[in-house]
């Protein structure tokens, strides 16, 4: 059982080698903030309303969203969502939070299932109302917003003592497509 | 002895119905239109009742149906509702799909609000103390169930399908269940209400048709007698009208046999040759002629009467100076009021204005009055005639009062009413044998009334009775068109 796993594993990972070899895939991403263009918007990170939280550093936002941690002070296992691939928001997850690629993040997630490091899978959710409903509905939930979707059913994370409507935060989203 | 008791008790059994018939005899000009309107009222009222006791009855329908139909049906989408809340959350359990188990989280959320609804609109619509308290239960328990659905949800989006399906177990199903009891004593309690009111519309109902009953009882009651009534009082009338015709036969019989009885025997002596000498033969003649007079006077004053009635009577109304009507009477009865040995005291306002009417006719209205006059005096020899201008009371303006007064024997108040009815005559004036058609008085008020004025009396027993007869003013206008036409006008005549 346990080589039949194995197997599972070594074929998954040279499946997902050949795809980033085939699609290329992004350099990693500098731990700097970029400035922000003036038409970019914050994103927010967002948790549900009964989650003590307010502050996360942006280290400890990194092992939460790469799923290095389990659980929230309050004891409620952390539940991770993300928008589908291909998302500017998620885009902007990857590279300025996980600092890692599309290929990268989910390689990461992949091994760390198997080999027990990673606790928790993300949740793929197609639209930011989808987001926002499943913050809602969970109470360990953790995901990100435009601060355009936010409203009061959700609650907004600061990172490293900067809110989202704070001059200095580092988190930006380029402006939607407008098909 | 026993004779006296027969009596006593034939007067106890008749005491009832002739006082029944006494009153029907002194209603009989508005019995019918009496009974008839206590029937209506009676109807009317009782119809009140019976329209108050459908008004109730459709209320209390009305209340049945908003309380207790429409409550349950209330109750019913409650639990559609909450199963709804709980159907959508097991539906999440069945996809691993992200977005599909949020649709039936907001599904089931969507579900759970409409309950909280429901139960909101209970619990304000709730009044007895058992309905607060089963409302106030549910709405612990509900929330109690949402919390334990929240945490389910939780589960299923988190992807812990074994822990959703645990926590169900614990405490989903038992809190649901208690949520469960309590709609159906929200159910029970409405079934018992909808009982209670369905009792209340059906004793009400029962309430309406005994009324109905007693309605359509009464108003035959009533109705029969009523026709009772009114054919007794008619039957009562005929009776008393027959009497009255018999009465007047009888006496206008007497009163034509005496002055005949006269003619007769007058007639009998001088054919027999007992009359002798011019004297003598003047003499019989005199009394032959004052005996015709008589008759013709009767038998004048019936047919004025059946002429009265007839209403085939035509007054020439022209302007007349009251003392013109005054000495008319006077002439016409000064054979009888001297022969009588009466003396007249007149009292005339001088300057007196005129009266339109028929000088003829208001001289028979008067003469009527003063040859009671001297019929009822008794042993008094006195007549008062006055006239006199006085305010009028029944119409704006001045009229002209004429007053015949006797200090006689004077009218019994119980007789006052009947006095002006033809054939009518006292009973002590029969008693005393006192000659009369009971026509006299009646003429006289026709009389007056056609020439627009009226008839009254006053009297007193034993001390006399004044005769007022009131008489409208002639108008300017009247007076005016009577100096123009030397002739009487046809159109005045009535």
């Amino acid at each position: 059982m346990r080589r039949r796993a194995g197997l599972q594993f070594i074929l998954a990972s040279a499946v997902f080698s050949i795809a980033a070899l085939c699609f290329g895939s992004a350099p990693n991403s500098s731990s700097l903030p970029k400035p922000q263009i003036a038409s970019e918007q914050n994103l927010a990170v967002v948790v549900n309303l009964s989650n003590p939280v307010q502050n996360l550093s942006m280290p400890e936002l990194r092992r939460i969203f790469l799923g290095e941690r389990s659980h929230w002070p309050n004891g409620r296992r952390i539940t991770l969502v993300m928008m589908e691939t291909g998302q500017p928001e998620r885009d902007v997850v990857l590279r300025d939070i996980c600092q890692m690629n599309e290929t990268d993040f989910n390689n990461h997630f992949l091994h760390g299932v198997f080999t027990g490091e990673v606790f928790v899978s993300p949740k793929t959710l197609a639209t930011p109302v989808g987001v926002r409903k499943f913050v809602f509905n969970v109470p360990g939930a953790i995901g990100y917003l435009r601060v355009s979707d936010l409203d009061s059913t959700v609650k907004a994370l600061r990172i490293d003592e900067r809110g989202p409507e704070d001059k200095g935060y580092r988190l930006h989203v380029p402006p939607r497509s407008s098909k | 002895m026993n004779g006296q008791n027969k009596r006593a008790r034939r007067r106890t059994l008749a005491g009832p119905a002739a006082l029944l018939d006494r009153v029907l005899v002194l209603a009989s000009p508005y019995n019918s239109s009496l009974l008839l309107l206590i029937v209506f009222l009676v109807v009317v009222v009782v119809g009140l009742f019976v329209i108050r006791d459908l008004h109730t009855t459709n209320v209390e329908a009305q209340k049945m149906y908003a309380g207790s139909v429409l409550g349950l049906h209330r109750i019913g989408e409650l639990q559609y509702q909450a199963q709804e809340t709980r159907r959508s959350t097991f539906y999440a359990l069945t996809t691993n799909d992200s977005n599909l188990q949020l649709e039936y989280a907001d599904q089931s959320r969507e579900a759970d609000r409409r309950v909280n609804e429901g139960i909101s609109e209970y619990l304000r619509q709730a009044r007895m103390p058992r309905e607060i308290e089963v409302g106030k239960g549910l709405q612990r328990d509900w929330s109690d169930y949402l919390g334990v659905r929240n945490e389910v949800l939780a589960s299923i989006l988190e992807g812990s399908t074994k822990e959703a399906v645990n926590l169900d177990l614990q405490g989903g199903v038992p809190s649901f269940e208690r949520v469960r009891q309590d709609l159906e004593e929200i159910k029970r309690l409405y079934d018992v209400q909808a009982s209670e009111q369905l009792a209340n519309v059906a004793a009400t109902s029962r309430r309406t048709v005994f009324r109905l009953i007693g309605v359509l009882g009464i108003t035959l009651a009533l109705a029969s007698a009523s026709v009772w009534a009114i054919q007794r009082s008619k039957m009562l009338g005929a009776i008393q009208l027959a009497k009255l015709q018999m009465e007047f036969v009888a006496s206008v019989s007497h009163e034509l046999r005496t002055p005949l009885t006269v003619i007769s025997s007058a007639a009998d002596n001088i054919a027999d040759g007992l009359v002798g000498g011019k004297d003598q033969l003047k003499r019989y003649g005199s009394a032959i002629q004052n005996q015709c007079r008589q008759i013709t006077e009767l038998v004048n004053q019936i047919l004025l009467f059946a002429s009265t009635k007839d209403r085939k009577n035509r007054y020439t109304l022209r302007p007349l100076q009251v003392s013109q009507i005054i000495d008319s009477v006077l002439d016409n009865t000064a054979e009888l009021v001297e022969g009588a040995g009466f003396a007249i005291e007149q009292r005339i306002e001088s300057g007196l204005p005129s009266v339109m009417g028929d000088l003829s006719a208001l001289s028979q209205c008067l003469q009527n009055l003063i040859v009671n006059a001297v019929k009822y005096s008794g042993e008094s020899r006195w007549i008062g005639i006055s006239a006199f201008v006085e305010n009028s009371e029944e119409r704006s303006g001045k009229e002209i009062r004429i007053t015949v007064q006797d200090r006689g024997i004077g009218i019994d108040r119980l007789e006052m009413p009947h006095v002006f009815e033809p054939f009518y005559r006292g009973a002590a004036v029969s008693a005393a044998q006192i000659h009369g058609t009971g026509l006299g008085l009646s003429l006289a008020k026709s009389i007056a009334e056609a020439m627009g004025g009226t008839l009254s009396v006053a009297s007193e027993l034993a001390v006399g009775s004044v005769f007022t007869l009131r008489l409208p003013i002639a108008e300017k206008q009247e007076l005016q068109m009577a100096s123009v036409n030397s002739e009487p006008d046809p159109s005045i005549r009535k």
